[in-house]
């Protein structure tokens, strides 16, 4: 996939649905407390999504390497964002609403880290069940 | 309707300009995903600048919720911090991700008092 025009295509499609997914989220997740559930909900999804798509879907699907740069680089790339985590952070702190401030950093931090974890070994447990079910199929 | 278009394209940009970043991870000599982390880093900065600068509303869909967080990404950094840890580079991993949240966060407040 050496052209330019073709990756900006594919990645023209993936990060539209992406970005435009986490927009809707912000707007239907808007709290009149400013917690920023918008962010967080496309965040988590994400992290736990993407290693089951590489790790899992990928090979149980044969997607090609077009069809994962643009759901992986694009609509999941677009979809989370770290630059609006920071900004959501700082706007807590100089809102002064410690408890928000304390529960979206301690949420996004170690949650996307664990769903993540989760996410590979979602992949690996998928992969396994669809194994035991081939070999149980021969044997019958 | 505009807003939707806004978002997206300036998304397109942000996460065409990351994959273009990203493939020369593979040219650098260092076993780290330095690429990623400096890519949230500089995302977080210039949003951080978009916030004390520009105050249209479509100006910030476009390059805010758009463009940056198009170029910035959340799921490849906890992908990648998953692959460190399972590979019992636990050294690497949590030096990325300490470096990512502190200079990530600063980053975005660098960028709002320049």
């Amino acid at each position: 996939m050496r052209k330019r025009g073709e990756v900006f295509l594919l990645l023209f499609i993936g990060a539209f649905i992406g970005s435009d997914l986490r927009y809707l989220e912000s707007l239907i997740f808007k709290t009149s407390n400013g917690f920023p559930l918008g962010t967080l909900v496309a965040n988590l999804s994400g992290a736990l999504i993407l290693p089951f798509l590489i790790h899992y879907l990928q090979d149980r699907y044969n997607l090609s390497t077009r069809v994962i740069l643009t759901l992986s680089t694009g609509v999941l790339g677009s979809y989370t964002t770290f630059s609006t985590f920071t900004a959501d952070t700082y706007r807590l702190y100089n809102a002064g609403q410690w408890w928000l401030l304390i529960i979206y950093l301690t949420i996004t931090i170690v949650g996307g880290f664990l769903l993540a974890l989760l996410g590979n070994y979602w992949a690996a447990t998928q992969a396994f069940y669809d194994y035991a079910k081939r070999k149980r199929g021969r044997h019958r | 309707m505009t807003n939707f278009l806004l978002v997206g394209f300036g998304a397109t940009v942000g996460a065409f300009l990351r994959n273009e970043l990203t493939l020369q991870q593979s040219r650098i000599k260092l076993d780290f995903p330095i690429v990623t982390l400096l890519i949230n880093i500089f995302g977080a900065i210039f949003l951080g600048i978009l916030t004390a600068q520009i105050h249209n509303g479509a100006i910030l869909l476009l390059l805010g919720t758009g463009f940056c967080g198009g170029f910035t990404t959340y799921g490849t950094f906890n992908m990648e911090l998953s692959q460190l840890w399972f590979q019992h580079r636990l050294g690497r991993c949590f030096l990325y991700f300490i470096l990512t949240y502190i200079f990530g966060i600063l980053g975005f407040v660098v960028g709002i008092h320049i």
